[in-house]
């Protein structure tokens, strides 16, 4: 009952999505995911249609991503954490937030790697499955360096916040680290474009889609901290559940703001065309 | 010429520092006048000797009227609990439970009686007790010598118990026994913290109570139940729990009741007993209490006598609030303060009244046991009740005299006295009083006793009666304008003081920021660019930690985790500069240490904070201990003597090695350098003779304890003053300008870091090695950013983010070094390094340097390291030296202003929330010290820029 429901919602979204959830809700161990991001490229690739017909643009122009791929993109993105949040229920993250962060992961994962490996700069000289697999190497390291973070700002570190800290940290690699890996790989020049300063300049497209919602995430997750030493006695003020809330909030607000920015700079950068 | 005008323009930035210390301190006195309420506890007791009074039947204490008290104390007992439900609006669950209490009220309306008893705030049951025995009003500061430890000094009626024979019984609460730590004859104390207890305390007193009721060899009994407030706390009024408490008291209470009855009958141990229930404050509807709100203050008394008094006593009791209860019967109620309470007792019992109480003998709760109606005095021909009303009238007169006894004394000898025209209209009434008093006497022993006529009699008994009134009435006037005067000066706020104060400090922040725009401006008129295109957006940053910090003082929450948040934006601007430097491709290895360091900083809050809540004491060196949790504990032990010295030892390479390069003069080289190696020797030696690792002779243990922090101490103070006269005296001109100033400061800091060193305790080394490498990266990263714009030339500009991280590091290391801001939170044992015996100005000294010697004294001194410029070549040209000097100001002027900035807030807060539950026990210890610590960085402030220049 409850699969058909998401089924449906996940539907409504986008026919990809749901057949994504399908194929990872048995899986529910992380390791399933390289396989799943695997099969989805090349069932990408031997049938573009698949993507709702945002996909082919986005393989085509990479470095030139129209607002309406890079809403789709986003689109997809926040299907994934939609889908796995109603799967995982009601207040889940509440009562066992190491199972919904785990859920939240396996969704976003694959999603993130194949959507951003697809908008990768140099589409010629790097191959989709390069990029997907920078995405994977992205994941990890990412994912130790938030978690450092997270300890450095305060984050506990008992035996048993271990699992929910890593699945956090795998969850906030997604949102900051994974895109940019995937998009530039080891440039350190595009790498170091990804600054505050970013919103000043023009840029491309693709630096708006993947710093602001990073941005968002990480400002989110900070803010987040803020109400957990009050003494309110709420479950939720435990590590890492406001931060996650904090974090994935933020998270879709710079995807609203990284839309906002596209579209304005496209307006900006097209009557310099002409 | 020149020169001239640059030690003049020097002077002036002295001059306005001390000018801001100045306004400072007048802001905050004037803040404290108003919100602090001080009273000066008295260390005089009343004695059964006391000539008392002026006059015949007013020259000694009243006589006993009672001979045996049982006092149930039902902590939170709120007024309706107690009185029928038909007193309020509409009935709640909670009402109608105590049913026992009722029916006697209803009943035997001559010889039990329900009172509202008002408490004043503070209404923490500690504070409540206190006034409850005392009869005063407990303020924030009652300042005495009672330092640290709780135990109350002032003359109360437990002391009085056991100074005039009567044994008391205690069950209940240990609260008691910390503030009577041996007032007690048998004592049944059960822990109060764990307030999810619900039943430990309760099932202990039941256990004893009526087992103690049927034994002879007590006077006093007190009983006291918690579980009411604790149900409060937890669940609320409006609760199972908290109904289920209620008729479990009924129950008790009625056993209670039957008990005294059935060994009341004459010859019977109870025969002449007062029972009183009793509440020491009320609670609102969610549990919570120590404010002024009516509910809390609200809570109820509940009085019988075994033996019933005569019916005159309904007269006395008066009808003023009567109602019908559920069964259709009348109860009354009656209303009392229960500052009353301590001289009602006295009376009642006939022993001295508390030096110190201003509490008026009730008149109700003095009627209503019986003994006080056996009175006959020579005038045989009264009837009862002008007899009792002549008994009552003596005691008032004695109560009167004792009121007045302690005005007098309290205005010679108090910190902060009563105004003197308060004082002149109190002590007119009572001479008018006491003056009416001997006709009144007169009058009601009438010389002609052998008259018989009716009619004579019956009008003189009128006559009689009416003086006594009247008597009565100007003793009760004149003791309740007192009681009046004492609250206003002891327990209200004078907002228009603190407004005053305030209005100051804002003033006072305004100005200082207007002076550091005026000085920016000043220092970059000749690269516009720079400050138009970074520094903006790093003010930015370093003005938003700050006010966060200021800002999360709202809730006390964070002002109990002050220490992770201070860590947590600390953090989080290094984290910001990693950031930074990533994106520009200038990562350095410092940053890379900074965030570590920021990691170890975390754990020893969090263990200093663990301490903190469970109120229990670890260990001295906790940072330590955590590694000691990981290993055996015979091993630990060993770990935790060896370790201090080995990073002491550590520690000590590094100053030297700093010294050699920092000191460029050679004499105050040489001479600093032995000054520390001698100190930090003697600290050695100090640690090694307490431990008991190494076996020593008793004499050099002694030495070792005693003489070594002494030298220590006097080491410091020479180098002090050796480092003052090389300022002074030392030429200035054959150095360059940046190795001046690091000479001097490193001097400074040499002298006192032994000194806080040893206060702090074996954390002291580690401590230190955490403060001193987090202070070089903080350095190192300043460096990195004067050579990232390039500012070799005249131009000085202050990094903000560096001041604002070493304002953010001085809080961390406060927490971080076991210290909190509530006032058991002082370490005391550091008072105590190096003597044995108590002296108020030595070990206040040692204290205060222990408490702010890391937070503020190293901070401030060492603030130039990040105001100077390193890289700096050019030569003693004077324009160089007033360039660098400005930029010293303007770090100086930036601490200066966090440090305000938030202290501002912290009176915003306070004044915002005095009306806060928590306000005795979180608001007012912080702003305590947040303004002495404002103070202090002040005057700091101004040392160090007349030091510096």
């Amino acid at each position: 009952m409850a699969a058909r429901v998401v089924l449906g919602r996940a539907w409504a979204v986008g026919a990809a999505v749901g057949w994504l959830g399908m194929l990872i809700r048995p899986a529910a161990h992380f390791g399933w995911c390289t396989g799943v991001a695997r099969v989805r490229s090349v069932a990408s690739r031997e049938s573009p249609s698949g993507l709702a017909g945002g996909g082919r643009i986005m393989g085509d122009e990479a470095t030139q991503v129209s607002a309406f791929s890079a809403g789709v993109a986003h689109a997809l993105c926040f299907a994934g954490l939609a889908a796995a949040h109603y799967l995982s229920g009601r207040g889940a993250l509440v009562s066992d937030p190491a199972h919904a962060l785990r859920l939240l992961v396996v969704f976003e994962a694959p999603l993130v790697i194949v959507v951003f490996s697809l908008l990768r700069r140099d589409p010629k000289g790097c191959s989709f499955l390069r990029a997907a697999a920078r995405g994977l190497l992205g994941l990890p390291t990412g994912a130790f360096l938030n978690a450092f973070g997270a300890i450095v700002l305060g984050a506990p570190i008992g035996i048993k916040y271990w699992a929910a800290t890593t699945y956090w940290s795998l969850l906030m690699s997604l949102f900051t680290f994974v895109p940019a890996a995937c998009v530039f790989g080891a440039s350190k020049v595009n790498w170091q474009l990804l600054s505050h300063s970013i919103y000043c300049r023009p840029t491309d497209a693709v630096d708006y889609m993947i710093s602001a919602p990073a941005h968002g995430a990480v400002i989110g997750a900070w803010l987040g901290a803020w109400p957990m030493p009050l003494d309110w006695e709420r479950p939720w003020q435990e590590w890492p559940i406001c931060v996650t809330y904090g974090s994935v909030v933020g998270h879709l607000i710079g995807m609203a703001i990284s839309l906002v920015l596209v579209v304005t700079h496209k307006r900006r950068s097209r009557p310099k065309a002409d | 010429m020149g020169t001239l005008k640059r030690h003049g323009c020097r002077r002036t930035w002295s001059l306005l520092f001390f000018a801001i210390l100045m306004l400072h301190s007048l802001a905050i006195y004037l803040f404290t006048r108003g919100f602090l309420l001080t009273r000066t506890e008295l260390d005089v007791h009343s004695h059964q000797d006391d000539h008392t009074g002026i006059g015949p039947g007013c020259s000694s204490w009243p006589p006993p009227a009672v001979d045996r008290l049982v006092i149930v104390v039902l902590d939170a007992l709120r007024f309706d609990f107690v009185a029928p439900s038909t007193f309020f609006q509409e009935k709640q669950p909670w009402m109608d439970k105590l049913k026992v209490l009722q029916k006697l009220a209803a009943d035997e309306k001559t010889s039990a009686r329900i009172f509202k008893a008002l408490a004043d705030p503070p209404t923490t049951s500690l504070q409540r007790l206190k006034a409850l025995t005392t009869g005063g009003l407990p303020t924030f500061i009652d300042v005495g010598n009672s330092f640290g430890a709780p135990a109350i000094a002032e003359d109360n009626i437990m002391h009085q118990f056991i100074k005039n024979g009567k044994r008391v019984v205690m069950m209940g609460d240990d609260t008691w026994i910390q503030l009577y730590p041996d007032h007690f004859n048998k004592s049944y104390p059960y822990p109060s913290f764990n307030v999810k207890d619900l039943d430990t305390v309760d099932n202990g007193v039941i256990e004893h109570l009526l087992p103690s009721l049927r034994k002879t060899d007590w006077d006093v009994l007190i009983a006291h139940f918690l579980g009411v407030d604790h149900a409060g706390h937890i669940f609320g009024v409006d609760s199972t729990p908290m109904i289920q408490k209620l008729e479990q008291y009924n129950q008790i209470l009625e056993d209670v009741i039957d008990m005294l009855k059935s060994l009341s009958t004459p010859g019977g141990p109870h025969e002449n007993t007062l029972l009183l229930v009793m509440g020491d404050h009320g609670q609102t509807l969610n549990g919570d209490h120590g404010g002024g709100t009516a509910e809390e203050v609200e809570t109820s008394l509940f009085a019988w006598s075994p033996k019933t008094p005569p019916n005159d006593v309904l007269s006395v009791l008066g009808k003023s609030s009567c109602n019908v209860d559920l069964h259709g019967k009348e109860v009354c109620v009656s209303t009392m303060q229960q500052l009353d309470f301590a001289v009602t007792v006295a009376a009642l019992l006939g022993i001295p009244f508390p030096f110190g109480s201003i509490g008026r003998v009730n008149q109700e709760l003095y009627a209503l046991s019986a003994g006080t109606w056996d009175y006959r005095n020579d005038c045989t021909k009264q009837n009862d009740l002008v007899a009792w009303m002549q008994r009552y009238a003596e005691a008032l007169c004695v109560n009167c005299w004792q009121v007045k006894r302690y005005i007098d004394l309290y205005s010679a000898s108090s910190v902060i006295g009563f105004r003197v025209e308060d004082l002149n209209h109190v002590a007119d009434l009572y001479s008018k009083a006491q003056a009416n008093w001997s006709s009144v006497l007169r009058s009601t022993c009438p010389s002609e006793t052998g008259s018989q006529d009716e009619l004579k009699e019956s009008v003189n008994k009128e006559h009689t009666s009416s003086a006594l009134r009247l008597q009565i009435d100007a003793y009760s006037d004149f003791l309740e304008s007192f009681a009046k005067l004492a609250r206003s000066a002891w327990t209200e706020f004078d907002l228009w003081l603190m407004g005053i104060g305030l209005s100051l400090m804002i003033l006072s922040v305004s100005t200082q920021a207007c002076m550091l725009m005026k000085l920016n401006t000043f220092n970059q008129t000749s690269d516009k660019e720079i400050a138009s295109s970074s520094f903006t957006p790093k003010i930015f940053f370093a003005f938003a930690l700050v006010a966060i910090r200021a800002a999360s003082f709202l809730s006390n929450s964070y002002i109990l985790a002050e220490g992770r948040v201070g860590h947590f934006l600390l953090a989080t601007s290094c984290i910001a500069n990693v950031w930074h430097s990533a994106t520009k491709g200038t990562f350095v290895i410092e940053e890379f240490a900074f965030l570590l360091l920021n990691i170890l900083i975390r754990f020893g809050i969090e263990f200093g904070m663990s301490k903190q809540i469970s109120g229990a004491i670890v260990s001295n060196d906790h940072p330590v201990s955590i590694i000691c949790g990981l290993f055996g504990s015979s091993f630990c032990s060993d770990l935790m003597e060896i370790f201090p010295i080995i990073s002491l030892t550590l520690l000590v390479c590094i100053i030297l090695k700093c010294l050699s390069f920092a000191v460029s003069q050679r004499f105050l080289k040489y001479f600093v350098m032995s000054g520390s190696i001698l100190s930090y020797t003697f600290i050695a030696i100090h640690w090694a003779s307490e431990s008991s690792l190494f076996s020593h002779a008793i004499a050099i243990r002694e030495i070792g304890i005693s003489l070594a922090p002494r030298l220590v101490y006097a080491i410091g103070g020479l180098s002090l003053v050796i480092s003052l006269l090389y300022r002074l005296f030392g030429s200035a001109d054959r150095l360059k300008v940046n190795e001046r100033i690091t000479s001097l400061s490193t001097a400074m800091l040499c002298s006192w870091s032994p000194t806080i060193l040893l206060l702090l305790g074996r954390q002291g080394p580690f401590v230190a090695l955490i403060c001193m490498t987090i202070a070089w990266c903080i350095i190192k990263l300043q460096q990195k950013h004067q050579r990232e714009f390039k500012l070799d030339r005249e131009i000085y500009v202050a990094d903000y983010i560096s001041v604002t991280q070493w304002s953010l590091l001085a809080v961390c290391l406060f927490y971080l070094t076991g210290h909190w801001c509530t006032f058991d939170g002082l370490r005391y044992g550091a008072a105590f390094i190096g003597f044995d015996h108590f002296q108020i100005i030595r070990q206040g000294l040692l204290l205060s340097i222990d408490t702010f010697g890391v937070s503020h004294i190293l901070p401030v001194f060492s603030l130039p390291f990040i105001a100077i410029c390193w890289h700096n070549s050019a030569s003693k040209n004077n324009k160089v030296k007033d360039a660098a000097f400005n930029s010293l100001i303007q770090v100086l002027l930036i601490y200066g202003l966090i440090t305000s900035t938030t202290t501002t807030l912290t009176i915003i807060c306070v004044t915002i929330q005095r009306r806060h539950l928590m306000v005795w026990g979180l608001f007012a210890p912080k702003y305590v010290f947040d303004a002495i610590g404002l103070l202090l960085t002040d005057l700091l402030v101004v040392m160090a820029s007349l030091y510096y220049s």
